[in-house]
């Protein structure tokens, strides 16, 4: 860091893009902590302030309560495969081997493509007797009638979870490989000549150093997950039996379905929570493994 | 440059066995990547007869149908089009008014940085949807609505977190010497800013910009409200067009999928080393 | 996703010697973010000559929004194209949105809660035009419609957009449930067509049996958790006699004969075998690829389906049939009404003119060359009536008397937020988490706490506008 001599002004630096910000996106943040604190109802014409009385009736909500826990469960699950996946490509791609370029570009198509296509492309491949999945299973003999992935209860999930798993894996491993790259390769000889095998180098070396990135990767995939809409409300609408619905999915429904505009910003107000905690836990954590300098 | 580095050869790898494990290992994780996506080349081929009756897996003739009804039938090379002028402008933007920000919180020195860092990060833990509606009241205003402003605005602001972040850790990692050097030459910041330390975070430049016009390039909720014609429309919202009031065209769903993708794929490809040096250059320290 | 690693590299990466790596980079890298500013640039003033399109501000401008309605989009255009001529002084602009009714109706509030001016003409479903006539959305069409009102309409759908003697929306197109066979596999068993939900059973049960296909199912239906799932239940409630809300408004889902109704649409999946569990996540689409594949005995649908399935190509052409869907022992089936309404925006700054759209678009010509064309159901009788129209498509005739006894959805403003209760309710039941009786008691729960959201006080205020 460098004292700032007189003549430089280092708010302008910062000026446009917090203009922008503040132009853009000040406005809406606002407007949604200021909803959250009336009863907004227009097709009753209703419009009026009630302080948190909102919040107070989330408390009671069993559907807030249940989309909460199915998004903590989405976030949890997905996240952890997506980083344990992330990371075994990571190591593979790390490797020498012909084509490695090609490889690592062919890796990353799934998050290329838009989120609402790849989920209508998962419905496609899940569909019960037209999608290639039970198609397979059926063939090879592993199910007698293919399985129900998106209309059974515990399913259902399960199988958005992968296709979010399908769709953000491939940027973890990228994340992490950049990681593997910058453990210097004297330690790994070090390793070798200490006569280590590669799954002790691995446990010894390779993880203690990658503890930071992996940590960054899944604050960010978590800060993702916590907020996931597109994916599962293509798949299943928030079904069967709001067995898949998540927070997102129920603000939405709120405002945008039953026009219950006060309440459902309060739902996104609560989301906002959630993420900031997360969050400020995960810097904190990051901070003491040794990652984020002050 | 600090690019990618061999990995130590342990005498195992050596052997053939190991190998092949590692080339099965990497045909499954190509396997996971990209089965769906052929999966929907396949049906993007497919006759529209045979979209609905499974055990013919592949096509007994294949078509071109699909692709062609997806750009005769829809103004699609025109939506091509808005999307890349939106998904560029929103990059160009983005780093235009991000750069010197990070810059100046990462070399420069004044109060309030952290609560700044901390406060653009904010703005991007809301759920889109909650601030659609008022967002759009905005672009109304500014009678920005239909016009390919309003989604670069909005796109933007929503990337400037990302595009904040990235840089500032590029910013850090390059050593103060340099600041030092241009000022004892008697460069003001803006020009140590412009003619030192740009080229010297390029690559984080690259990553931030591939970051941001992925980004830009997919988004749908805001493309979807704030745009009503052709003239302005982007791609995820055209792909939502497809659908009729109950018909799903699965064959040309398939084919926009494989129309959309593969332009980027291209530059990514050319980019990736770029891309993954950048994001290992900015780690090391000098 | 941030690349926040960065930060955490300060004290782990050990230090390297920066200066030729950075010469080798300013002029590798450099040229190309220049070059990259330099496109960023270039854009930005193309688009900046973009921004200055046409804003829909032409002499007088009328924009009519609606859905994707058909897989081609002449039949509409050609309509369009009539009014533009017939108007020269005009300039009529068609904007399309998804045909997904969620991202519509997201639209639609989205821009009405602002006042929007943008569109004057749009297209609604049927379930939201008591929402948006209460919210004070759509403009009064009393007055344009005169004595006659619609008389020449479709009594349901008319219903459907009418509040206290006032008319909001003119009905475009109907839908209504049906019951799709396949007449060769009944004709093969010696079967009658099913009357009751237990001779529809029976029949399948004995088809199944006698082709011992089991990729073959035996009824389809939309059990997803949507709207198409409170359809197909209201239906079944129905066909037992059951109704969602009495005349006064209170709910009558604990009843004998919704809870009947509810328990037949499951015993259909657990006991009877006769659909399969895959029903839980069926649309329109899923349901309809079943059937045109040839791997269904009975398909519950839309009228939509009806030319898909006889179109070249189809597995299942000429084999199909449709009828009206089954009732009970003592009760006929009565079909779910569909379809959408034409409404005109409040705050619309031509209402004048944009009630002519209205009045052309409903007109008996138009429908019936949509009917003609794109196999839109007509909401005119005379359309049916029409010889040469009955000539051209005999699909009028059929559809007919399957579309008059279709009834629609509770007419309240109420009812989407009913419907988010009612489809995880229903959904629960369907999959069979919860036993009918419970889903529906749960239902009616929150169906009371809805209805009481309701104030009293605040409904005078509400209509004394307009």
């Amino acid at each position: 860091m460098f004292r700032t001599q007189s003549s430089e002004r280092p708010f302008c630096f910062v000026l446009p893009a917090l203009g922008l910000m503040a132009a853009v996106a000040l406005y809406p943040l606002a407007s949604t902590f200021w909803l959250s604190l009336r009863h907004e109802l227009p097709i009753f014409g209703i419009s009026r302030f009630v302080g948190l009385a909102h919040y107070a009736e989330l408390w009671h909500d069993q559907r807030f309560w249940n989309s909460l826990a199915n998004t903590l469960y989405f976030t949890v699950v997905s996240v952890s495969l997506e980083v344990i996946l992330g990371l075994g490509a990571a190591l593979l791609l790390q490797q020498v081997f012909p084509a490695r370029g090609l490889v690592r570009a062919l890796v990353l198509v799934p998050w290329f493509i838009p989120t609402v296509v790849a989920a209508r492309m998962w419905e496609w491949i899940y569909n019960p007797q037209l999608g290639v999945l039970n198609f397979l299973l059926v063939q090879s003999g592993l199910s007698a009638e293919g399985v129900n992935w998106l209309g059974h209860p515990t399913l259902a999930l399960h199988a958005a979870i992968l296709a979010d798993v399908w769709k953000s894996a491939p940027f973890a491993a990228l994340l992490i490989l950049a990681g593997l790259q910058t453990i210097p390769p004297d330690l790994y000889r070090a390793a070798r000549v200490d006569g280590a095998g590669p799954m002790q180098t691995f446990w010894h070396i390779t993880l203690p150093l990658l503890v930071p990135v992996l940590g960054l990767t899944l604050l960010f995939r978590t800060l993702d997950a916590l907020r996931v809409f597109d994916t599962v409300y293509v798949l299943t609408g928030g079904g069967p039996a709001n067995t898949t619905e998540t927070l997102s999915i129920y603000a939405y429904r709120l405002s945008f379905q039953t026009l219950q505009f006060g309440y459902g910003a309060a739902v996104a107000v609560v989301i906002f929570a959630v993420v900031l905690g997360v969050s400020l836990l995960a810097l904190a954590a990051l901070r003491r493994l040794g990652g984020i300098p002050q | 440059m600090p690019s990618e580095r061999d990995t130590p050869r342990n005498p195992q790898m050596t052997q053939v066995g190991t190998a092949l494990l590692f080339a099965l290992a990497v045909i499954i994780m190509l396997g996971f990547c990209l089965l769906p996506v052929a999966w929907q080349l396949l049906t993007a081929l497919k006759p529209t007869a045979e979209l609905v009756s499974l055990p013919p897996l592949f096509p007994s003739a294949p078509t071109l149908d699909h692709f062609r009804t997806v750009f005769a039938e829809r103004p699609f090379a025109r939506i091509l089009l808005n999307s890349a002028v939106v998904s560029t402008c929103t990059t160009a933007l983005g780093l235009a008014v991000g750069t010197p920000a990070a810059f100046a919180l990462a070399k420069l020195h004044f109060p309030g940085q952290q609560v700044i860092l901390l406060g653009t990060l904010a703005v991007s833990m809301f759920p889109q949807i909650a601030i659609v509606g008022a967002l759009f009241l905005l672009i109304r205003l500014l009678h920005l609505r239909d016009t390919y402003w309003a989604l670069i605005l909005s796109d933007t602001t929503f990337a400037l977190p990302l595009v904040i972040w990235v840089l500032t850790s590029f910013f850090r990692d390059v050593p103060n010497d340099l600041l030092r050097a241009a000022r004892v030459d008697g460069c003001t910041a803006f020009q140590a800013l412009t003619h030192v330390f740009l080229p010297v975070v390029a690559p984080g430049l690259v990553t931030a910009a591939v970051l941001t016009f992925v980004f830009s390039w997919n988004e749908f909720l805001f493309a979807l409200t704030f745009t009503a014609t052709a003239s302005a429309r982007t791609v995820p919202v055209e792909i939502a067009l497809f659908p009729g009031l109950h018909e799903v065209p699965w064959g040309e769903l398939a084919a926009a999928t494989m129309v959309v993708t593969l332009p980027l794929l291209v530059p990514v490809g050319l980019l990736q080393r770029r891309i993954v040096a950048g994001l290992t250059a900015g780690a090391v320290k000098g | 996703m941030p690349l926040w690693f960065y930060l955490s590299r300060e004290n782990a990466a050990e230090k390297v010697n920066f200066r030729p790596v950075v010469q080798r980079l300013a002029r590798e890298c450099y040229a190309f973010t220049l070059l990259l500013l330099r496109l960023g640039i270039v854009a930005l003033v193309c688009c900046l000559g973009c921004a200055r399109e046409q804003q829909g501000e032409g002499p007088l401008s009328l924009v009519f929004k609606h859905p994707k309605l058909l897989s081609r989009e002449e039949p509409l255009r050609v309509l369009l194209d009539q009014f533009q001529r017939a108007h020269p002084h005009v300039q009529l602009q068609e904007e399309i949105l998804p045909a997904s009714s969620d991202q519509q109706h997201l639209f639609y509030v989205t821009n009405l809660e602002a006042g929007a001016t943008d569109f004057d003409v749009f297209a609604l479903d049927v379930i939201w035009v008591p929402e948006f006539r209460r919210a004070g959305w759509l403009h009064d069409l009393t007055a344009y419609l005169g004595p006659e009102g619609l008389k020449d309409f479709f009594p349901h759908a008319v219903e459907a957009a009418t509040h206290a003697g006032r008319i909001y929306a003119v009905p475009w197109f109907l839908d209504a449930g049906v019951l799709y066979y396949r007449r060769d596999l009944l004709d093969q068993y010696g079967l009658a067509l099913p009357r009751t939900l237990a001779e529809l059973t029976g029949a399948a049960q004995r088809i199944l049996a006698g082709e011992a296909n089991p990729r073959l199912a035996g009824f389809v239906w939309q059990g997803k958790q949507y709207e198409g799932l409170v359809c197909v239940a209201l239906e079944f409630i129905r066909a037992y006699g059951g109704e969602v809300l009495d005349e006064q408004g209170e709910p009558l889902l604990t009843q004998p004969a919704a809870v009947a109704g509810i328990g037949a649409l499951r015993a259909l999946i657990a006991q009877d075998h006769v659909s399969p569990p895959w029903v839980t996540t069926a649309d329109e689409e899923t349901a309809r690829h079943v059937f045109a594949g040839g791997e269904a005995v009975f398909m519950r649908n839309w009228p939509y389906a009806w030319a898909l399935l006889n179109a070249e190509g189809s597995p299942v052409r000429g084999r199909v049939g449709v009828t009206a869907l089954p009732g009970s022992e003592a009760h006929p089936g009565v079909p779910t009404l569909g379809g959408w309404h034409l409404g005109i925006n409040r705050f619309s700054r031509h209402p004048d003119l944009a009630w002519e759209l209205v009045s052309f678009l409903t007109s008996v010509e138009s429908q019936r060359s949509l009917a003609l064309a794109g196999g839109l159901k007509p909401t005119r009788i005379a359309v049916y009536k029409d010889s040469r129209a009955q000539q051209e498509d005999p699909a009028l005739a059929l559809f007919f008397p399957l579309l008059w006894s279709a009834r629609p959805r509770p007419v309240t403003p109420f009812y989407l937020m009913l419907s988010q209760v009612l489809q995880g309710e229903l959904s629960a039941a369907v999959a069979g988490i919860k036993p009918a009786a419970g889903a529906l008691s749960e239902a009616e729960q929150q169906i009371r706490r809805i209805l009481a959201l309701n104030p009293a006080e605040e409904r005078h205020v509400q209509d004394t506008i307009e």
